[in-house]
């Protein structure tokens, strides 16, 4: 385990703490960068997909010859042409590339062509023909549930995918303890990525050789290289998955995705090159966004605000397939822990499949909603008591290092800094109160793991691998399967290879993403890469110093202990001798090895993989980060409209690696849940995606979009590289409540559902009033 | 590539040629700045055989003071010329509030007047894919026989969602029409507008609106324009409302109120006459106020709840005419 | 389908394509030119991705026919560099982060382009209002207001 504070070295060159461009950044500002899509590719076959316009069906005929006979298509493919499953959780595989037998959702894969021009696949597309025998749709938890309900699937009874119960510490004392208790019920609308590229991908197979190569959009490369093997039955060392540029990704390609098998199935049936290229709607409809979720929660609390209990119901509506379901699920009850500290917990979760688009993982993986639901409540109850929102929380700190009732550690823990920087930076304590009506201040804490302690497939290999290649020309290498998708990893790691070898990025490139070339990793999801990637890049630029070490001693003539590192010198240390250079070193350490590769690798040890219940590796992380956030808020009482003026936010990374990228991904998680706050929601009209574009989902536009301003908070983990934790997800589920609380300090309503749309506040604006009017209290809209 | 049906665009210069084009090609669509066309045909709700793009047509474009001290503005004019141009600013400032509330700069930059005037009507039945459409058996407005926003009966509900119409009504705008042969007429701006979410304008296919007038604003108007909208760009109304107000002294002595978002056309408001000659107390407002339920039909064709709409327009209306009154003091 | 003769300059070159009456500017330019540094984000219209210039003002290359601009000068993000040197508008985004997956990225300088060559110092709200119409999912916008803010004054410097 490497955690290191980090060094204070006076003549080599810092790297990290250091406010450092992205190492890819110039080709993305010149237009250089090439994303999937943009592979010039003469003679690429345009693919396309034909999805179901049923919500729920059983499949009785496809018929696909008149396509298949239309001048210019080279090949149709069906469900009769894979009958393997995909998914991610390795006992939750339930979804085929192209439906078979069943449909479960509009707009599901059912079939795809593959023609020379767009407008003969647009014609074979509109030729084929599908017949069905209607079954019963469910869009809503409680309809999917109900006693008689039509299965989705034939394992999963009652249409429940997946079930949770946890009861950690004494529920019944804690309740009959609190002062005061507080149950509440709060419903959060479905929201998706809308990552600004849209999905593509491209598939090229080698007929002669019985090979296939992907390029795609992916977080995760390795778990799609295995279902590719998978679905096409080929052997894993015949597939090649290449991820290029991409923009975005928040989840969304957190698991393999059909149109990925789609575009290699339909590589080989065509036996070329086939481009798939999604339009915006079927980027939509592809979806694994963040579950619709409603939340009951009942929490008890002593007059001075110490919580003593909470119980919370949570049901998500997952769509049609498994996905990460059971994650998300678990996720939502796992982390009721690890922000505060309470002495009893139980949770009680229902997944439920529904005849829409399947959910999956979105930034904030599973606490987003509940987190809402817990900060809201909490502002409810402060009020009630006549204890301050900061105050309250201060109230319920935990002390790191120590162990959460459902064995989550807690090693580092900035949440204490977080909440007093957020306090003084808005001004809480002096302008809570005196705003002028309608407008209005609120604030809300959150955490986020720093990574799955369990990757979602145990295979006993190390949780993350990093090579390092130096060469003849005095280059290095770094050789990495974590996906960069706009994040910023490549750059973190050169930083950090760059800070052990006291070097800066001139020698340093990235390669990062071609199963061919570079070591496995798990992927970029639940902020698992500066973490574990980090710790193996210092591990492998450890081992490479070592070597250049030996070297410099052999040519210095010294003994390697007493040899200096300076980065691009060494020399003997406390010596007159200027040293020798880098490069000299170099040709020093080639001589007889050649060519020198180093790996580093990082495993999360066993004690921290979660405690023994079942589930509880879900949640369980070598560290978590912390955040504190205000929000200012102005509320228009004759529309209704929110407008968020200024957002303070202390998120607690460990140590900023590169402050500029944890300001950026703070700014940009803030600003994400802020659209899930007032305007995001996805709305279905019999199963049918109504705002499947970017003029209906309306993710926020800098128009309104207001400064939010970060502080970052070094709690220095002692496991982190360098000290550092994650940085891109903890702080968004802080916003949401900031902004709910905000309202309600504005305009004295409360919502209790989200979006926070301008009909909705307009309703409880009403509700509000009326409710102010014959002196009731002012509660739930 | 995008896939894109296939048509034939003609580009005349001039009026005379426009003429000629459009009995060429019968049944052509006339391109202005096609931020609303394309998008439309790229969704397969238009699939225009021709187009006629007017960019070109000398005509069309131009600001011009006329004779009266008023302005004729082209209908090729676009919504950032419009909002760039001083003589606008200065005498019509709700015209340029209005358009700096339409879409996003870069729109503006192309969108014309013309264009926003004689855009198509919206609904979320309707502004969807082909796939999409087709999976919810079509709809009354395109290929299908129902409307989904009223199952029962057989009109068209799409909403009428341009924000400049209603700006421009309450300032007593009239239009410069040209026919198929080439000849003008005039009429006053809601005279081509029809509720009906199928058929909106009155113009016939053969119609090309040359040119916005507007004869100079009685001394003292006050105008403005109000949107509800959910984001700060990018965002259709949801409803929109423009007033336009004259005060004598405590009373007031000139209304004209036009809504957007709330039918298949733009309105202006009928009765609002009957509110001048007194002060503008809380008792007029409600008088106003009570007049739109009447008038407007706000229905299921957005996502946002129509209650929500009605509400909303009531509460702008009340606040914008107030607003308006206490400016004009 | 015929095919016309357009003549245009792109980047500054003169060129002559023969292209499809319903070809988009968005797909001659990426496809025809093999300029693909303009991005397509939506499916028509809603995200600015795919922002050019045409005769120095924003135009969104995916509403707009590629037959519409015979005879302009049409600037893609490839035409920004010059001699090696990227523009200020590029190297503020790229050292302010105003840029994280990128695919925003070309769209919103070249919006921000047309900005500052008619308003060379604007004030935050004359580039809110600017680059209104181009979605970026990463930055939450306030990089990018900074980039351009710093590109301006690197410019009148
Ligand atoms: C993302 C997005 C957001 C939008 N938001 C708004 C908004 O907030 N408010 C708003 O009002 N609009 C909005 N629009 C719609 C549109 O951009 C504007 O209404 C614009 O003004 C239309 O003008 P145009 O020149 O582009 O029209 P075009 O698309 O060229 O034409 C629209 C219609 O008008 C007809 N037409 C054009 N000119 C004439 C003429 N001279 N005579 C007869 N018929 C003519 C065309 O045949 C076509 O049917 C939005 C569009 C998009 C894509
Ligand atoms: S691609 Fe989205 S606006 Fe052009
Ligand atoms: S940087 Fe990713 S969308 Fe803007």
């Amino acid at each position: 385990m490497s955690g290191r504070p980090p060094p204070e070295a006076p003549a080599r060159k810092k790297m990290i703490g250091e406010r450092v461009p992205l190492i890819d950044g110039i080709e993305k500002v010149t237009g250089r960068a090439n994303y999937t899509a943009d592979f010039l590719t003469a003679g690429a076959l345009v693919g396309r997909i034909y999805r179901s316009p049923h919500s729920h069906a059983r499949i009785i005929r496809i018929d696909v010859e008149a396509a298949r006979k239309l001048p210019g298509v080279v090949a149709v493919i069906t469900g009769a042409d894979c009958d393997k499953t995909f998914g991610i959780l390795p006992i939750a595989q339930n979804e085929f590339p192209l439906a078979r037998e069943r449909v479960r959702y509009r707009g599901e894969p059912v079939a795809a062509v593959a023609a020379r021009d767009e407008a003969s696949a647009e014609a074979a597309l509109r030729l084929i023909r599908m017949e069905v025998e209607g079954l019963p749709a469910y869009y809503e938890p409680a309809k999917a549930r109900v006693l008689g309900a039509v299965d989705l699937h034939g394992d999963r009874p009652g249409n429940l995918e997946r079930d949770v119960h946890n009861e950690f510490g004494d529920l019944a004392a804690g309740f009959a303890a609190a002062d005061l208790v507080r149950e509440d019920s709060f419903d959060c609308a479905e929201v998706t990525h809308v990552h600004m590229e849209p999905h593509a991908a491209l598939a090229e197979y080698d007929a002669e050789r019985d090979r296939i190569t992907l390029h795609s959009v992916s977080q995760v490369p390795y778990y799609v290289h295995l279902m590719v093997a998978q679905c096409l039955g080929m052997d894993t060392a015949r597939v090649r998955v290449i991820k290029p540029f991409i923009g975005g990704g928040f989840g969304a390609r957190t698991e393999t995705l059909n149109f990925e098998i789609i575009a290699c199935l339909m590589a080989r049936a065509a036996g070329g090159r086939v481009r798939f290229k999604l339009s915006r709607e079927e980027t939509f409809l592809t979806h694994r966004g963040r579950p619709r979720t409603q939340i009951k929660l009942k929490l008890g609390m002593a007059r001075d605000g110490r919580l003593t209990a909470c119980a919370c119901e949570v049901v998500q509506a997952g769509g049609a397939y498994g996905g990460y379901g059971i994650v998300t699920i678990l996720y939502a009850g796992a982390l009721l822990n690890g922000l505060y500290d309470i002495p009893a917990v139980r949770y009680d979760g229902y997944r439920v499949y529904t005849n829409t688009p399947p959910c999956g993982a979105m930034r904030g993986h599973g606490t987003v909603d509940v987190r809402h639901a817990f900060e809201c409540l909490l502002d409810v109850m402060a009020a009630e008591l006549g204890v301050d929102a900061m105050a309250l929380r201060r109230r319920n700190l935990l002390s790191a290092p120590t162990k959460t009732i459902n064995d989550l550690m807690i090693t580092s823990y900035g949440l204490p800094q977080c909440l007093d920087w957020a306090e003084q930076a808005s001004g809480w304590r002096a302008r809570k109160a005196g705003l002028p009506p309608g407008k209005g201040l609120g604030m809300a804490c959150s955490h986020y793991v720093s990574g799955a302690a369990k990757p979602v497939h145990w295979t006993g290999e190390p949780h993350a691998v990093v090579n390092l290649k130096l060469d003849f020309d005095g280059g290095i290498t770094i050789l990495t399967g974590a996906a960069d998708i706009g994040q910023g990893s490549s750059t973190i790691l050169a930083q950090a290879v760059g800070e052990v070898l006291g070097i800066d990025l001139t020698r340093l490139s990235v390669v990062a993403n071609d199963s061919r070339i570079t070591p496995k990793d798990n992927g970029s999801y639940s902020s698992r890469v500066t973490f574990m990637v980090g710790n193996a890049a210092i591990q492998a630029a450890e081992r490479l110093k070592d070597l250049l070490v030996a070297a410099a001693a052999k040519k210095l003539d010294a003994k390697p202990g007493d040899i200096e590192c300076l980065g691009e010198m060494y020399r003997v240390a406390g010596g007159q001798d200027p040293g020798v250079s880098l490069n000299e070193v170099i040709k020093e350490a080639l001589i007889d090895s050649g060519t020198i590769t180093v790996k580093g690798t990082f495993t999360v040890p066993r004690e921290f993989q979660g405690g023994k219940f079942r589930g509880a590796a879900v949640g369980s992380s070598m560290a978590y980060s912390y955040a504190a956030c205000v929000a200012e808020v102005s509320v228009d009482a004759d529309t209704g409209t929110v407008r968020v003026d200024k957002v303070w936010v202390a998120h607690d990374c460990g140590f900023a690696l590169n402050p500029l990228s944890v300001e950026g991904q703070v700014q940009g998680a803030v600003w994400m849940g802020l659209g899930q706050a007032l305007s995001e929601e996805t709305c279905y009209h019999a199963g049918l995606p109504v705002g499947a574009n970017m003029l209906d989902y309306r993710v926020p536009s800098i128009v309104e979009s207001p400064d939010i301003e970060v502080k970052i908070v070094e709690s220095m983990d002692p496991n982190g590289p360098f000290g550092a934790k994650e940085a891109s997800e903890g702080a968004l589920s802080s916003v949401i409540p900031a902004i709910a609380n905000a309202v309600h300090a504005a305009v004295g309503a409360r919502l209790t559902r989200t979006p926070m749309t301008p009909d909705r506040v307009l309703d409880a604006l009403v509700k509000a009033r009326r409710a102010a009017a014959s002196g009731g209290l002012k509660r739930s809209a | 590539m995008e896939y894109m049906p296939e048509f034939t665009v003609a580009r005349p210069s001039s009026l005379a040629e426009l003429v000629a084009a459009r009995r060429a090609n019968p049944g052509a669509h006339l391109l202005a700045g096609g931020t609303d066309l394309v998008a439309n045909i790229r969704r397969g709700i238009v699939a225009p055989e021709h187009l006629i793009e007017l960019t070109h047509v000398a005509e069309l474009q131009g600001i011009a003071e006329t004779s009266s001290g008023g302005l004729r503005i082209g209908a090729g004019v676009t919504l950032a010329a419009l909002i760039e141009d001083e003589r606008v600013e200065a005498t019509f400032p709700v015209v340029v509030e209005a358009a700096h509330a339409v879409a996003a700069a870069s729109h503006r930059e192309v969108a014309t007047l013309g264009g926003n005037l004689c855009l198509d009507t919206r609904c979320v039945y309707y502004n969807q894919s082909e796939w999409w459409r087709a999976a919810n058996d079509y709809c009354l407005k395109h290929r299908g026989k129902i409307c989904h926003v009223a199952p029962k009966g057989d009109h068209c509900f799409a909403a009428f969602s341009g924000d400049l119409a209603p700006a421009l009504m309450v300032l007593g705008a009239t239009v410069e029409i040209a026919s198929a042969d080439g000849k003008t007429r005039r009429c006053a701006l809601p005279d081509i507008y029809t509720d009906d979410g199928l058929a909106h304008l009155r113009l016939t296919a053969d119609d090309c609106l040359l040119a916005i007038d507007l004869t100079p604003p009685e001394p003292g108007l006050r105008t403005g324009y109000a949107k509800a909208r959910v984001r700060g760009a990018i965002d259709f109304p949801l409803a929109g409302v423009a007033v336009a107000l004259r005060r004598c002294g405590a009373d007031l002595a000139e209304l004209r109120v036009a809504l957007t978002g709330t039918n298949s056309c733009p309105l202006l408001i009928e009765g609002t006459r009957d509110l001048v000659g007194a002060p503008l107390d809380a008792d007029t407002l409600e008088r106003l106020v009570g007049l739109l339920p009447k008038q407007i039909q706000p229905m299921s064709s957005t996502f946002t709840p129509p209650g929500y709409r009605r509400k909303v327009i009531a509460n702008l209306t009340r606040t914008l005419t107030s607003r308006m009154f206490d400016e004009a003091a | 389908m015929a095919k016309e003769i357009l003549q245009l300059t792109v980047n500054g070159q003169p060129r002559e394509d023969a292209v499809a009456g319903n070809l988009l500017l968005i797909d001659y330019l990426r496809e025809v030119v093999g300029l693909t540094g303009t991005k397509m984000g939506c499916d028509g219209g809603e995200c600015g991705a795919c922002t050019v210039l045409v005769d120095g003002r924003p135009r969104l290359s995916c509403l707009t026919l590629a037959a519409s601009s015979a005879g302009r000068q049409v600037e893609t993000i490839e035409g920004c560099a010059r001699g090696g040197r990227m523009s200020h508008l590029q190297q503020a985004f790229h050292e302010k982060l105003g840029s994280q997956c990128g695919y925003c990225t070309p769209g919103m300088i070249m919006a921000a382009e047309g900005l500052v060559r008619r308003t060379p110092a604007p004030t935050q709200a004359q580039i809110r209002q600017a680059l209104g119409g181009n979605i970026c999912r990463c930055t939450g916008y306030v990089k990018i207001i900074e980039s351009v803010e710093a590109a301006a004054a690197e410019s009148a410097a």
